[in-house]
């Protein structure tokens, strides 16, 4: 399924070998006409940059198709070189360029480059042994990335011959290898390759050369894990909610009444407990989860439904029980958040507005009302943040603002300044509501929501600036609590680390260590104090998912380690490697 | 210059050819490559030396043919010098003294008068450029070329690590990481680095570098065995290459084809890899090439390829990746622990060869005639592997039995393995006909048979000594199981002792009487029928190093030499010392077929050679500073005929000839002749008549002129043709010689016109019925005229490099030997 260049038709190609065009208009999409069907199924299309062709991949051949007339002008077979082929060769991907080249991308591993018109095979890369799944062409059409079955993705470059001369030639350059299975899709930027596998990684590859100086995106990145929630924590009732893409599981957690030192594992007294396994109905995948703190209500979202559920515990068993007649929202939420109070929920909707319902005993909601954005917004909301006191909500949508919303007359409060950049996580502090943001450039924000304006803290962390170690971590900062003993302590987490922001520390400069906890330890309590800076990091955990604080001396953190989906995952195509 | 009555150290085979690249002639029937201090052309059909082209008095370190005139050679040496040869005479033209050492040479066809060289940089170590010396016009054969300007900075010092791209628009330098290119009209330096770091055990540094000869792409190797393919290279950003990567170790050399389409790359591996269309799937192999590639080379014309290998060898192969011939002088091994032994067979020199085989050195042709595996297992090319090693090797006196010792290379515990191997006539080969595991406990240190001819082969007898304290007696027994495949085998009959000590060398008298073996400090004689202790000689302090009888009239004397620097000489019907003499001698080496023994000694960074016979305490001949390696191997190599050599000092060359090895492995010989005349005449006639190019205009021509003959015969003008035909040799010679070697024009003349003159002689009618014969056989008449002019031309040249000196050297030289010889009286003294 491919849309036309000006996202006016949409291209779909069928299992039966008909490629069909559909009009988009506004609000859906118009079945227009087919185009001349021919035997064997269609697995790629791609549209000439003017619209006026269509070439089609298919088994063993590929096929141009002028969209005006719906007819087939060229049918090129792809294996008609090899001799005694005896496999067929499927072309996985394949693009049309604006010069008339149609490169197809294909199981043999050959990337090749045909002249549709002349119906002749210009150029023919084998890059790989292994099939060659996916292809994209940049914007310039001098550099194409193709991704194979290996888990390596090639790099194809149009360069001249000689130096000034005017013939030129596609060269395979650089390969990658940056994942262990399928590359399935790629994309290519103006200034990186992207690509993203089944090993569930994505990763973004700057070309050096397309980059001016050296910044922020003049890294390699590699994100492993979605940068959102998928965990939520009944902080009163000890539950913790797993979001899976299906189902939806609910634990309880472990105690223990002993306490140890440092390093130290303590026996548990009472067991981890799984309590339910939620399914939900049809395919789609669940789109966000949430549990109230008080663990009497859970909700979910998929991208058509709303559900939500009154969770009875009597004892040691529970049972889930459906609440009846949830309004009907369209379009879904984004996102779901419960009230400190677990009294009402917020769901977090397209165009920038957020419902409010209110949760009745024993197991009824109502629609309480819409929050809007005074200005009106296109976006949709994606996180929300409810301040302990139940005054305040903070909502941030697609278009990176952030509305503040006052719950006791549900109004709009006020709009935090706007940063360049997107939000990755806010969180009210609960005794002072001061809002702190979090954003994807690993800056850090502290917003008083009384006052409406930053605090002299945030801005002492504006005029002297991060330090250099922390602004170039890779992973966004996923979710940020406060510690009720002292309120000046606030904790994030990304992926790698823990971190525990230390208001009234003074703030490390450049010179000084960032992770420096290890060396702490080890000096005496008077140097010791004079190393200490704002910023204490601990990197033990394998990847972490979810971190909370349940209360005053408990934290609970969730890790998923890798291996854990490695081994899940199927196997990849056995490579000899040598030396092994 | 040393006069041709002088002896003369000769090199004659082995040493390295030290990375510069082989060059094919333009029509790919000449190899030519730098061996030692000489070019060397090899004829690709015969793989025959044509010629040794001499003059350098350095390493050479660059060759390349002049790119305006094929038939001409530019070499460059570290004795700072550029020489312009005419390869297919082995003439010098000219000599360009550029000073410093030069390291490389690159010639271009598009700088009209001037090369590239690579000299090191003033003032500081270890640093170099590359420079192009402007190659000045002048009348004399030695001319200055001192007008140098630096085209790069901080080069690499191999010639591999330079080169030029297309059409010889830009020059690529490598150097550890980093990768200049620097085009010539753009006036525009790029520098390209990779990382340092060794990501996963790989070593990015560059090892080599070659440009595609059409299209803008650099291909360069690493020392991690990867092959990058540069290209865009014009922009200092959007430069682009692609890896391709099989060869596990160094890239050592690469190659592209004519047409830029292949590449060939070689490493340690000894597996020639063709990349097609650089591709990294699309590629072909040519293993089992015997030996890590050293050098790639392509010949002009794309047919051929060749690589040199570490050990001396060269292969041609060819475009479809066959291997086709290989021309191979002495391997050099890893070391030669065999030492130089004689075959008595077939006279070549027998020593370690490739890993676990012994190679069969012809000497008078400068080929390996065969290579024996010895070992028989797989050799793997692995650093730290423990590789089985052949390590003693003993011929008995007809050839007809060889021993081999092998061992595996752990210090501690050697698996030690007696091999005996038993000439086939059939197969003409040797066979293995007994197996003896473990033979000592310990490394075996010496090896000797003990046959006479006139007993048979009953007194063959084995003697081997060990570290172990013993020596072991080993002979032949009658096979008493009749399934046995042969009838006799080799087990152990004596083991002998003396103190405990480690037995060093054995020697058997030359009646086979007596067996001598040293233990550390003394010397043992045994007699060889009873085993009983004759008598012990030492000489403390030092333990004896080697020992060997005396010959002929000399065989009631032992000889041995001890590491505290003594040469002893000891009466064996006396038992008492008759001579010693302070020396380090280094190698004992007794003439098979005189009495005399040659003593190298090794002091102060120099070698120098003793001739002496056992009976008389002083030397007959002392030739002081041999060559500046030092000297580990010498054998006695028996002339198939005794030479004719009139002085009394050399007389001792006249059965055989001594040749040595140092430690560089080149083979290396004493010669009362000059070089030149080492070099069969014959081949120089192949020259000759090969570079003639058999072409079909030729063909016609030829055709057309015996033609023309027949019917010059069938005019009937025989006689004057025939005058013509006899004036022609003086006229051909003329025409032929090069120019510069000339004499003057007015002493030509006279020939010149003598040779227009009818001659005096009136013929018989006999006679010229003989003339219209040969007519008809014109062709081949030709051919020994061709020979004849190339016979005097040799003589010429002769003349002039040696006739002047001849005379005045040899006597002024015998005086200084004169000289030297009543000096050198004093070192007896010790006696």
């Amino acid at each position: 399924m491919v849309a036309n260049s000006t996202g006016t038709q949409l291209a779909i190609g069928c299992e039966d070998g008909s490629v069909k065009i559909f009009q988009v208009v506004p609000g859906g999409i118009q079945f227009e006409r087919n185009l001349d069907r021919r035997k064997g199924r269609v697995l790629c299309l791609s549209w000439h940059p003017s619209d006026t062709h269509i070439v089609a991949g298919s088994i063993d051949f590929f096929r141009v198709i002028d969209v005006t007339s719906g007819q087939t002008v060229q049918r090129i077979m792809v294996n008609y070189h090899v001799e005694k082929a005896k496999r067929e060769c499927v072309v996985w991907a394949i693009a049309l360029l604006s010069s008339g080249t149609v490169v197809s991308a294909d199981s043999f591993g050959r990337v090749q480059f045909w002249d549709w018109e002349q119906g002749t095979l210009a150029e023919s890369h084998t890059v790989s042994t292994s099939a060659v799944l996916s292809l994209a062409v940049a914007q310039k059409e001098d550099s194409i990335i193709v991704g194979t079955s290996t888990g390596a993705t090639y790099h194809l470059q149009l360069l001249p011959v000689r130096l000034g001369g005017l013939e030129k030639r596609w060269v395979r350059t650089k390969p990658f290898q940056f994942h262990s299975h399928d590359v399935r899709a790629v994309a290519h930027s103006p200034t990186a390759l992207i690509s993203g596998g089944l090993d569930a990684q994505l990763v973004i590859r700057p070309l050096m050369e397309k980059v001016q100086k050296k910044s922020y995106d003049a890294v390699l990145r590699k994100f492993t894990f979605p940068h959102r929630r998928l965990v939520s924590c009944a902080r009163k009732a000890r539950l913790l909610l797993f979001q899976f893409s299906q189902y939806l599981e609910l634990w309880r957690l472990g105690s223990t009444e002993e306490t140890g030192k440092d390093g130290e594992v303590l026996p548990l007294c009472r067991m981890p407990e799984h309590l339910v396994q939620l399914k939900s109905k049809g395919p789609e995948h669940i789109y966000s989860s949430c549990v109230s703190p008080c663990g009497t209500w859970l909700g979910y979202s998929t991208a058509s439904r709303f559900q939500l559920y009154r969770v009875h515990c009597d004892g040691d068993g529970v049972s889930l029980r459906k609440v009846p007649k949830v309004p009907k929202l369209l379009p879904p939420a984004y996102q779901l958040q419960f009230s400190a109070d677990s009294e009402s929920l917020f769901v977090a909707s397209a165009r920038g507005s957020v419902h409010v319902f209110q949760l009745l005993e024993p197991g009824g909601c109502k629609h309480l009302h819409t929050l809007r954005p005074p200005s009106g917004c296109s976006e949709a909301v994606y996180l929300l943040a409810p301040s302990a006191d139940g005054h305040w909500l903070a909502a941030v949508s697609g278009d990176w603002a952030i509305h503040i919303y006052n719950l006791k007359c549900f109004k709009h409060h006020c709009v935090v300044p706007t940063y360049d950049c997107a939000v990755s996580a806010i969180a009210i502090h609960p005794s002072t509501n001061n809002l702190v943001i979090a954003y994807s450039d690993q800056q850090l924000f502290e917003f008083s929501i009384p006052e409406k304006q930053y605090t002299s803290w945030s801005r002492t962390v504006q005029s002297r600036g991060l330090h250099r170690a922390w602004l170039e971590r890779d992973s966004p900062i996923t979710h940020i609590t406060f510690n009720p003993k002292n309120p000046s302590h606030i904790l994030l987490h990304d992926t790698y680390l823990l971190c525990v922001l230390d208001k009234s520390l003074p703030l490390p400069d450049d010179s000084a260590l960032l992770m420096n906890q290890s060396t702490l330890k080890q000096l005496p309590e008077t140097a010791r104090k004079r190393q200490l800076h704002a910023f204490k990091i601990c990197k033990k955990f394998q990847p972490l998912l979810f971190m909370d604080l349940l209360d005053k001396n408990c934290l609970v953190v969730v890790e998923r380690p890798i291996m854990d989906f490695k081994t899940q995952l199927p196997l990849p195509v056995q490579q000899k490697k040598f030396g092994t | 210059m040393v006069s041709p009555g002088a002896l003369r150290v000769v090199r004659c085979g082995g040493g390295g050819q030290r990375g510069a690249r082989a060059v094919f002639s333009a029509d790919s029937k000449y190899l030519l490559y730098a061996s030692g201090d000489f070019v060397k052309v090899h004829s690709v059909n015969t793989e025959e030396t044509l010629l040794l082209l001499c003059g350098h008095a350095d390493l050479v370190t660059g060759i390349q043919l002049n790119p305006h005139n094929h038939m001409q050679l530019y070499s460059s040496s570290l004795d700072g010098t550029i020489k312009l040869w005419d390869f297919m005479d082995g003439i010098p033209i000219k000599t360009f003294t550029v000073g410093p050492k030069l390291l490389a040479l690159y010639a271009l066809a598009s700088a009209e008068d001037s090369v590239f060289v690579v000299i090191p940089k003033k003032g500081e170590r270890d640093t170099f450029q590359l420079v192009s010396v402007k190659l000045t016009k002048g009348a004399g054969q030695d001319l200055e070329g001192k007008e140098l300007s630096v085209v790069l900075d901080g080069v690499g010092a191999s010639p591999k690590q330079i080169a030029f791209g297309r059409e010889d628009s830009y020059v690529v330098s490598v150097k550890d990481v980093n990768l200049q290119v620097y085009f010539f009209k753009l006036k525009l330096l790029n520098r390209f680095s990779l990382s340092t770091a060794k990501t996963k055990g790989g070593d990015n540094s560059f090892s080599c570098v070659v440009c595609h000869p059409t299209e803008d792409c650099i291909a360069t190797g690493h020392a991690d065995g990867k092959i990058r393919l540069w290209r865009n290279f014009h922009h200092k950003k959007a430069y682009t290459y692609s890896a391709l990567h099989w060869h596990h170790d160094t890239v050592m050399d690469l190659a592209y084809s004519l047409e830029g389409t292949r590449l060939l790359s070689g490493g340690v591996e000894s597996v020639l890899v063709q990349w097609h269309n650089e591709s990294s799937c699309q590629k072909d192999f040519l293993p089992r090439l015997g030996s890590p590639i050293e050098c790639i080379s392509m010949s002009s014309d794309g047919i051929l390829c060749c690589t040199l290998h570490t050990d001396n060898r060269i292969s041609i192969i060819n475009s479809n990746l066959r291997f086709s011939r290989s021309i191979q002088g002495l391997i050099k091994s890893r070391d030669v622990k065999t030492g130089l032994v004689v075959d008595p067979r077939t006279k070549a020199l027998v020593l370690n060869g490739e890993p676990g085989h012994l190679q069969f050195y012809s000497l008078q042709s400068d080929q390996q005639l065969f290579s024996l595996d010895i070992v028989q297992r797989q050799y793997i090319h692995q650093a730290g592997l423990k590789q089985s090693e052949l390590v003693k090797v003993a011929f008995s006196a007809q050839g007809t039995w060889l021993a081999t010792v092998e061992e595996s290379e752990e210090v501690a515990d050697p698996e030690l393995q007696l091999k005996l191997w038993f000439y086939s006539e059939e197969t003409q080969s040797f066979a293995l006909n007994t197996r003896i595991n473990t033979p000592h406990d310990n490394h075996i240190t010496d090896m000797c048979f003990r046959d006479m001819a006139e007993l048979g082969d009953d007194s063959l007898i084995l003697v081997t000594t060990g570290r172990d304290c013993v020596f072991k007696v080993w002979v032949m027994v009658e096979d008493s199981d009749p399934e046995a495949h042969q009838s006799v085998s080799w087990s152990c009959d004596f083991v002998g002792s003396y103190h405990n000590y480690q037995a060093t060398n054995c020697c058997f008298s030359e009646d086979g009487s007596l067996l001598a073996v040293s233990f550390e400090e003394t010397v043992t004689v045994w007699d060889s029928l009873t085993w009983e202790l004759k008598c012990t000689f030492c000489h403390p302090p030092g333990n004896i190093r080697n020992i060997c009888f005396g010959r002929l009239t000399c065989s009631k004397y032992l000889i041995g030499a001890t590491d505290y620097g003594f040469l002893c000489c000891w009466n064996l019907l006396t038992c008492a010392l008759e001579w010693s003499a302070h020396l380090n001698i280094v190698v004992l080496q007794p003439d098979p077929l005189s009495e005399h023994i040659a003593a190298v000694s090794w002091l102060s960074k120099e070698s120098s050679l003793f001739v002496f016979k056992p009976s008389e305490p002083w030397p007959i001949y002392i030739q002081r500073n041999l060559c500046k390696e030092k000297i580990l191997l010498a054998a006695f190599v028996p002339r198939d005929e005794p030479e004719m050599i009139s002085s009394e000092k050399y007389c001792w060359l006249r059965k055989s000839q001594l040749f040595f090895l140092t430690d560089t492995q080149e083979l290396m010989t004493l010669s009362t002749k000059s070089l030149e005349e080492r070099l069969t005449p014959s081949s120089k006639q192949l020259a000759v008549e090969e570079s003639l190019p058999m072409t079909p205009f030729s063909v016609l021509l030829g055709k057309h002129r015996r033609q023309q003959a027949q019917e010059d015969t069938d005019l009937g003008k025989p006689v004057v043709h025939n005058k013509q035909e006899q004036a022609s040799p003086a006229v051909k010679e003329l025409l032929h010689t090069p120019a510069h070697v000339l004499p003057s024009a007015s002493f030509l003349c006279t020939i010149f016109i003598n040779s227009l003159l009818i001659s005096k002689e009136n013929k018989s009618a006999e006679e010229v019925a003989d003339e219209v014969e040969m007519e008809s056989e014109k062709a081949e008449d030709d051919s020994d005229e061709e020979d004849v002019t190339a016979m005097e031309q040799e003589d010429t040249s002769h003349m002039e490099l040696l006739g002047e000196m001849t005379c005045k050297l040899s006597k002024s030289q015998e005086k200084e030997l004169r000289k030297i010889r009543k000096m050198d009286y004093s070192w007896i003294s010790a006696f």
